[in-house]
């Protein structure tokens, strides 16, 4: 069978297999897919007016013309191809790898070459829609602004073909030298490492605006440093440098220059192709089966390699020691969940990333100028820090700990058998996940308000609002968790790969998320109001009545206690009479 | 038909197969056995093609698994212990795809495929998808794809785990047949009454090293027992194993 039989044959069974996801839809909750819906309408129309405004006001500012809107685009693109490179790499690893249809696959009449060349694209195109979906809006909001034809989207959807092939062959390029020649049991450090290393070069390439430059109050100076600092995403050796050129030169009607990017973006990506392909005929079955083949990691030093406990591994039960009264149960439970969430790739790679972005988050909030402004703008920059630290809260919690319950899928009949209950396992699930995040949000909004040089009554607030909502979050994420759980996607008798964010994507997980964020407002809301209805007697925000304060914090307290208990005790009773 | 000549293989400081040395004639059914971690499942992933040795070399059909991976996976069907299949397919159109896959015509397809879903009892998931089967159907259903190309040698993992008493005996029907046809079957098992009940060969795998080969009889003989295999089998691996692990 030659290549293109086989990806004939591969192409039509994946077509039918889409094809049966998609009528499976009408099967859904009606309540799933309506809010899916209105979430994909509503970011599209609320994504195309913000980045419409953004583009039409920057593009009036004086003797600036397009160019803020085009060093913006450089730098989308800068970020965006990195991410998708990271994305690639994580689901490359996976689908070349890891996947139960590799190792079919790599039984059968056919090359280990097509192998690779098929899961290749299958990654590219699993890595990269979301980026058409997301960059949507973006795209039609540029054009409009620009007042293009229609033969531009098309371009520009011609264009972003090899910009997303390009990070994908070089992604893979990557887990394929990774893979032949690293041991998988050092992987997540060197993966550590890289991001460790990437932060450290935004930190220093990217390096904000001071808030001595807001303060002299010139927009065209601090918008030419802007350009100053952002210049690295113009480097026109960079692939999105080519890809907004392109994108920037069609938009102003240079179909040349346009086409010429186009062309240099498309050959880069066929010559990164093309060297991934040639390099997986040496590494590819060689990686696979080295990956599949690895026992202890040897250093190939005899002293070195001497038997000794991973430090981790002590360092789990070292942490837990330190509550020497807790329950010997919930103990093993917790020791047996970090070692779990730190052996498993799905959660701790997509951590690295989500703490990679936080990092970055709280790096930018150099560039706020917060006490050398007027107190309102410094009220509002603050509890914007509330609430992007609230959303990242909400969002943690859906991803990382709504999951759990599911993830014990077909072993929970083990640890449901246990004398101490599963009402145990569920109260362990929360306690832990609550002190865990509690811990890392407490850390990123004292960080965050220090760098925001908000004052000690307001950081003191902030601080134990975060921590009142770690809890109500965890409520809501481990309760909805028992309560909805989805068994079917975490472990089935095919799969050996319990895969959390399916289990997210399910209906549980879309309700956990609605139900935190709406949670989440209203909590900002009541802490908002007292301040606001000070600026609006004309006080200030911190000497608005704090009798408002202490209304507002009443409210939070009994909302947070409300939304941790009723998940929590409904889920408690639904558990106690769970037939396993 | 199948043959290894000092395979070896070892998993950092393990060495999980040990300079294995088998030769398996055409129409042979050898029944391949060990404790659990003998390296029984290593072996068969180097047969198929699947790892790759540090020495020695494994033949399919008088190719070289490692140099001729292509042309041994044309005669070779491999069920793994932990098989996979397309949840959203209906059965016939896996069977369409693998056969497809192995360079058939759709219309021999069917023929087969009608034949081997009578055989295995298989005619009423017809219109079902996978995901909806049972995990003994969905077993029944991957040995069948395995046999629909007409393999020449086939290598199967513990293909009795899950199956009730019936679809068990077809299973063992079914492999017996082709055996007789010609079909060189590698089975690996713990269920020694099976090795028992069709084996042609016996090898036992201990430690990664084969420690002994050959027919029922010769191994009672070997092992000095005279009962049924489990006592050959237990007396074979008795020096391999701890005190504890063997009362």
């Amino acid at each position: 069978m030659n290549t293109l039989q086989f990806f004939r044959l591969l192409a039509g069974v994946n077509t039918r297999i889409l094809r049966r996801h998609i009528l499976a839809v009408r099967e859904k909750s009606f309540l799933m897919v309506s809010v899916i819906t209105l979430f994909v309408v509503g970011y599209w129309f609320a994504g195309y007016t913000v980045f419409f405004m953004g583009f039409h006001r920057l593009g009036e500012l004086p003797g600036m013309q397009g160019m803020v809107v085009d060093r913006m685009l450089y730098l989308f693109f800068a970020f965006l191809f990195l991410m998708l490179m990271f994305s690639n790499m994580i689901i490359g690893y996976s689908t070349l790898f890891k996947s139960q249809e590799t190792q079919w696959m790599l039984t059968l009449p056919v090359r280990s070459l097509d192998v690779f060349r098929w899961k290749l694209m299958e990654t590219t195109l699993l890595a990269s829609w979301a980026f058409l979906f997301l960059s949507a809006p973006l795209m039609a909001a540029y054009g409009n602004a620009r007042h293009v034809s229609g033969g531009f989207y098309l371009k520009v959807f011609l264009l972003f073909i090899p910009f997303t092939v390009m990070p994908a062959a070089i992604g893979c390029i990557a887990i394929l030298i990774v893979t032949r020649y690293l041991h998988r049991r050092i992987f997540k450090w060197v993966l550590f490492g890289v991001s460790f290393v990437g932060i450290w070069c935004a930190i220093l390439f990217l390096k904000p605006m001071q808030a001595e430059d807001l303060e002299k109050a010139q927009i065209v100076a601090a918008l030419h440093q802007l350009l100053h600092t952002s210049r690295v995403a113009v480097q026109p050796i960079l692939p999105s440098y080519w890809v907004a050129s392109s994108m920037i030169a069609w938009g102003e009607g240079w179909s040349g220059r346009g086409a010429f990017f186009f062309l240099v973006l498309l050959s880069n990506a066929m010559m990164a192709t093309l060297v991934s392909v040639t390099l997986s005929r040496h590494l590819y079955y060689e990686g696979w089966s080295r990956n599949h083949s690895q026992g202890h990691f040897e250093l190939g030093v005899p002293l070195l390699d001497t038997p000794i406990s991973l430090p981790h591994t002590a360092l789990v039960e070292r942490f837990v020691n330190l509550w020497p009264r807790m329950h010997h149960a919930t103990r093993a439970l917790v020791i047996k969940d970090i070692r779990v969430f730190w052996r498993d790739t799905s959660q701790w790679s997509q951590f690295v990333i989500f703490f990679g972005l936080l990092g970055l988050y709280v790096l930018n909030l150099r560039s706020v100028a917060y006490d050398r402004n007027t107190e309102l703008w410094a009220t509002f920059v603050s509890f914007l820090n509330l609430g992007a630290s609230s959303m990242t809260l909400a969002t943690l919690t859906t991803r990382f700990v709504f999951p759990q319950f599911s993830l014990e899928g077909k072993r929970l009949w083990m640890i449901g058998m246990v004398p101490y209950g599963l009402k145990r396992v569920l109260l362990e699930k929360f306690w832990l996940s609550s002190v865990c995040t509690a811990a890392i949000t407490l850390v990123l909004m004292l960080t965050s308000s220090w760098m925001l040089q908000i004052p000690g009554g307001l950081t003191l607030l902030f601080a134990s609002t975060v921590v009142v909502m770690s809890f109500s979050l965890c409520g809501i994420a481990v309760g909805i968790g028992a309560l909805f759980p989805n068994f079917s996607s975490g472990s089935t008798a095919n799969r050996r790969d319990d895969n959390p964010a399916k289990i997210v994507s399910g209906f549980g997980g879309t309700f956990c998320f609605i139900l935190s964020l709406i949670y989440v407002v209203i909590v900002i809301g009541a802490e908002v109001t007292p301040m606001y209805a000070g600026f609006a007697v004309g006080g200030l925000g911190e000497r608005a009545q704090p009798w408002g304060f202490v209304l507002s914090w009443i409210f939070v307290s009994l909302l947070s206690l409300a939304a941790t208990t009723i998940p929590m005790s409904l889920a408690l009773k639904k558990v106690e009479s769970l037939e396993i | 038909m199948i043959r290894t000549e000092h395979l070896t293989k070892s998993y950092g400081g393990l060495v999980a197969v040990n300079d294995l040395n088998l030769d398996i004639p055409q129409g042979q059914f050898f029944a391949f056995l060990g404790p659990n971690g003998a390296g029984k499942t290593t072996t068969i992933k180097l047969l198929a093609g699947l790892l790759k040795p540090v020495s020695g070399r494994a033949f399919i059909g008088g190719y070289d698994i490692q140099k001729n991976p292509v042309e041994a996976r044309r005669i070779l069907s491999y069920v793994p212990d932990m098989p996979f299949l397309y949840d959203k397919l209906e059965p016939m159109e896996f069977m369409l795809f693998v056969g497809q896959l192995f360079g058939m015509g759709r219309a021999e397809v069917v023929r087969a495929s009608d034949e081997l879903f009578d055989v295995f009892g298989l005619d009423e998931t017809r219109r079902q998808v996978i995901e909806n089967l049972s995990h003994g159907t969905r077993q029944r259903l991957v040995i069948a794809s395995a046999l629909l190309h007409q393999p020449k040698v086939i290598i199967i993992d513990e293909p009795m785990v899950g199956l009730d008493p019936r679809s068990a005996r077809v299973v063992k029907n079914v492999l017996k047949a082709r055996s007789r046809a010609g079909v060189t079957v590698f089975l690996s098992t713990h269920v020694l009454h099976i090795a028992e009940e069709l084996a042609d060969q016996v090898g036992i795998l201990n430690r990664g090293r084969l420690i002994a080969v050959g027919t029922i009889d010769e191994l009672r003989e070997v092992s000095g027992e005279k009962g049924e295999l489990e006592d050959a089998f237990l007396a074979l691996t008795r020096g391999e194993e701890t005190a504890s692990e063997l009362p």
